[in-house]
């Protein structure tokens, strides 16, 4: 599988479920499976909670993670205690998550764990960094894409996506919702020189002016906007907006008669909370969105056996996906079954 | 008095501990359950190693730095240690926390071998480190190694072939797991027997590591605040030079100079008068602050100081919330005053500060008041300080005052900014009884509205005049 040879370039890796069971673990067991013959130290860690040996909403069957020999991993204590392998406790943090504190660990014999980490960006960037200090060459991140979720993969340098019939059972309906998050991730990152004046910016929508001064609206949150339209024009039409971008703040805008020349900046995509229609017609009226933090988006894997029983056709599937998305696509599974027979 | 008690009364006192460059969560737990010394003997043994480590500060920064890098390693093992004391099996991540706080440990004990003396006696750890490092790597991670265990080591090495070779059954597998799990916990029990000698050691190491810690983190506050040692003295209290560390802090920020004082206090009462704005609380805050400093081992503010240890510091600065009582400002003072008198009439040994006492009724009541809480210190040799407004007090008292402006400031414009530059803090001998009426003068330099100080200047006439005609 050539993305393979990509990840060796990324210091570190997020593997996103675009919803639960598209197959994120088998694609995240796969991955690991390929570098276990690399030299290169491989750590493991998760945004939040994963790894379940059964999926919790569901119940269908889910993989654990399984490590090989030498294998750095984080999980919190709690997981830590029901590791499935021997390990070297390396480090434990001195923060405490909703599970324990974070066990930095190596895996001494190959083996299942289930794997939790840090909740937000803040923690999962020092997180990478400290592992890096340890002799970590690459961090693999057990990612979601939630709503609820503070912490984001796009911290990652690099993103496989996971998809398939768990998120549609129609194969057009599914390239549709894909090409979305493929589109968002592929938004274009703002000019490295105004990053730093976003960086710390936790709440409200700000505005950049013409000599490139920030500029706070006045306006704290997007939902807000119905009531002081007036002064979100103020300082011009470029903005930082903190929090999510919504469908009601799309809408508003591509209906405004300046939205040609409106730019959108945010943290990285997973802020964008739109539904794609409206995101679409935002964009197609002029509307530009941009990222603090862009991901590389190596390849997307697909499942196609969603858990309520649909079973699309792999091969139509990967072609649909791969004529519209400049990406490779993969069915994890049946590599593996190849594999397994040859 | 703890110092957790203490921080809660003085603000001044807290901001010194959050400035306090403690490294460890021991010495940070340390300084908040240490008691306040009230034996001259153990504090002057506490202020011999503040001494050491001061030295050292200055002379051997590079081993102080090591050693503080070793301290911020260390994390907190309490729960550890005790799950260890009471036979508990401890996890691999408490051994881990054990074993890398030994190490530490170690390594300190090392580091203070290269200062001119070992400041702190740690005990030794060796023997515990051993027995967690059986591969003798000096690495602090920990498992329950191969080394432990030929059991282990066979059942572990099973285990993997039988994975590698891959044509067995995942329940063969899984059997193999377990069995090898089982011995690793056994083995696991035999190290929580052999290390549980050492829980006393450990507790030992904790409290002496976080001691090492704060008196480090003393000593460089010191040096970087001027701060000294104080002589333990029987009788008189005096400064010289005496300063509030964060107030002058403050005042540096804004570029401005803080005038450090003298005072002296004997074992009676001494009431302190001056102008508004001439930083009569100021100095009582000052005195609470560096008594409790001292006694909880910390040098003081100033630039030589002779201290007399009291059992308990008694303060009523009057910004206290009151309201949360239900009970008037004036009748939350006095409620507070009279516990100080009840004291005082045990002739307990006390250091009573009081801020403008009764200040929130009629000056004639205020001052009868303020004579008589007076009276009642000095009748039973009470080491107190009252400042006060009101004229005629009692001519048998000491008295201080706070020189305050001068009085000839010629054309110079006086602003709330500027106010400070003209203003003489120091404290004087004063056998008047009288109090400088500068309230006015203050007033209006503060530009405050012209209607009231007018106004209030008419009145004064008026009862001038009044009085000449009678």
């Amino acid at each position: 599988m050539p993305f393979l040879k990509d990840i060796e370039k990324y210091k570190s890796l997020s593997i996103v479920g675009l919803e639960k069971n598209t197959g994120k673990t088998e694609c995240l067991n796969y991955v690991l499976s390929r570098l276990r013959d690399s030299h290169k130290q491989i750590a493991l860690t998760s945004i939040g909670i994963d790894g379940e040996n059964r999926d919790q909403v569901t119940q269908t069957h889910k993989p654990e993670i399984e490590l090989s020999e030498g294998m750095m991993f984080v999980t919190s204590e709690i997981h830590y205690a029901k590791r499935r392998l021997f390990a070297e406790v390396i480090d434990v943090s001195n923060q405490t998550t909703s599970l324990g504190r974070l066990v930095t660990a190596k895996a001494i014999h190959s083996g299942k764990v289930m794997l939790s980490g840090p909740a937000n960006n803040a923690e999962i960037i020092r997180l990478i960094a400290d592992l890096k200090e340890k002799g970590v060459d690459l961090t693999i991140v057990d990612g979601a894409l939630s709503r609820k979720s503070l912490g984001s993969p796009a911290v990652t340098e690099a993103m496989i996506l996971a998809t398939g019939a768990a998120l549609s059972a129609n194969i057009p309906q599914l390239v549709f919702k894909t090409q979305y998050v493929y589109d968002l991730i592929q938004l274009a990152e703002i000019n490295p020189e105004l990053k730093p004046k976003f960086r710390g910016i936790e709440n409200g929508i700000w505005a950049l002016d013409e000599s490139g001064e920030i500029k706070d609206t006045g306006i704290s949150s997007v939902l807000m906007i119905k009531n002081k339209k007036d002064q979100l024009f103020q300082h011009g039409t470029d903005f930082f907006v903190s929090g999510a971008i919504t469908d009601q703040f799309l809408d508003f805008l591509k209906n405004q008669k300046q939205v040609d020349k409106i730019r959108l900046i945010t943290r990285d995509f997973t802020r964008v909370f739109a539904n794609p229609e409206t995101y679409y017609a935002f964009v197609k009226r002029g509307g530009r969105i941009q990222v603090l933090d862009k991901t590389n988006l190596l390849a997307i894997t697909i499942n196609p056996v969603s858990p309520d029983g649909y079973n699309l056709n792999s091969d139509e599937l990967k072609l649909a996906l791969e004529t519209k998305l400049q990406v490779p696509v993969y069915d994890v599974k049946k590599i593996v079954g190849a594999n397994a027979v040859s | 008095m703890q110092f957790r008690k203490a921080i809660s009364e003085i603000k001044g006192l807290q901001y010194l501990a959050e400035e306090l460059d403690l490294k460890s969560p021991m010495g940070k737990r340390f300084l908040m359950d240490t008691d306040m010394f009230c034996s001259e003997a153990e504090l002057n043994i506490e202020y011999g190693l503040l001494d050491q480590i001061t030295q050292a500060v200055k002379a051997d920064q590079k081993v102080i730095s090591d050693i503080q890098s070793k301290l911020s390693h260390l994390r907190e093992i309490r729960g550890s240690v005790d799950n260890l004391k009471s036979n508990l099996v401890l996890d691999d991540v408490e051994l881990f926390e054990i074993k890398s706080f030994a190490m530490n440990c170690h390594a300190v004990l090392n580091l203070q071998k290269e200062l001119k003396q070992v400041v702190i006696e740690l005990p030794n750890l060796s023997g515990l480190i051993e027995i967690l490092d059986p591969q003798n790597t000096g690495i602090p991670s920990f498992y329950i190694y191969d080394d432990y265990s030929l059991e282990l080591a066979e059942a572990r090495k099973e285990l993997r072939i039988a994975k590698s070779t891959n044509g067995d059954s995942e329940i063969k597998l899984e059997d193999l797991f377990c069995k090898a799990q089982e011995i690793e916990s056994k083995v696991r029990e035999e190290i929580c027997t052999k290390i549980r000698s050492f829980a006393s050691d450990l507790e030992i190491a904790i409290r002496k590591l976080a001691h090492l810690d704060l008196l480090i983190a003393k000593a460089m506050q010191a040096i970087q605040l001027n701060f000294n040692r104080p002589e333990l003295v029987k009788e008189s209290t005096s400064y010289i030079g005496m300063f509030h560390p964060m107030v002058k802090h403050e005042l540096e920020k804004q570029n401005k100079q803080y005038q450090a004082i003298d005072i002296e206090l004997q074992k009676s009462v001494c009431l302190i008068t001056g102008a508004n704005m001439a930083g009569k609380t100021v100095v009582l805050k000052t005195l609470a602050l560096c008594q409790y400093l001292c006694q909880f081992g910390f040098h003081v503010p100033a630039t030589s100081a002779q201290i007399s240890l009291v059992d308990q510091v008694l303060l009523s600065v009057g910004d206290e919330q009151s309201e949360l009582s239900g009970l008037s400002s004036f009748a939350s003072e006095m409620m507070n005053v009279s516990k100080m008198v009840e004291e005082s009439k045990k002739h307990s040994n006390v250091l009573i500060l009081v801020d403008e006492l009764a200040r929130t009724t009629n000056p004639v009541e205020g001052l009868a008041i303020v004579n008589a809480v007076a009276d009642i210190f000095y009748q039973n040799n009470i080491r107190s300080v009252i400042t006060t407004h009101y004229s005629g007090l009692n001519s048998y008292f000491r008295k201080l005052r706070v020189k305050g402006l001068d009085k000839d400031l010629g054309d110079k414009i006086i602003t709330q900014k500027n106010i400070n530059s003209y203003m003489d803090y120091s404290l004087v001998e004063d056998n008047t009884g009288e109090v400088p009426h500068e309230a006015l003068r203050i007033a209006s330099l503060l530009g405050i509205s012209k209607e009231i100080v007018e106004g209030a200047q008419n009145q004064l006439n008026k009862k001038a005049s009044k009085e000449e005609i009678l």
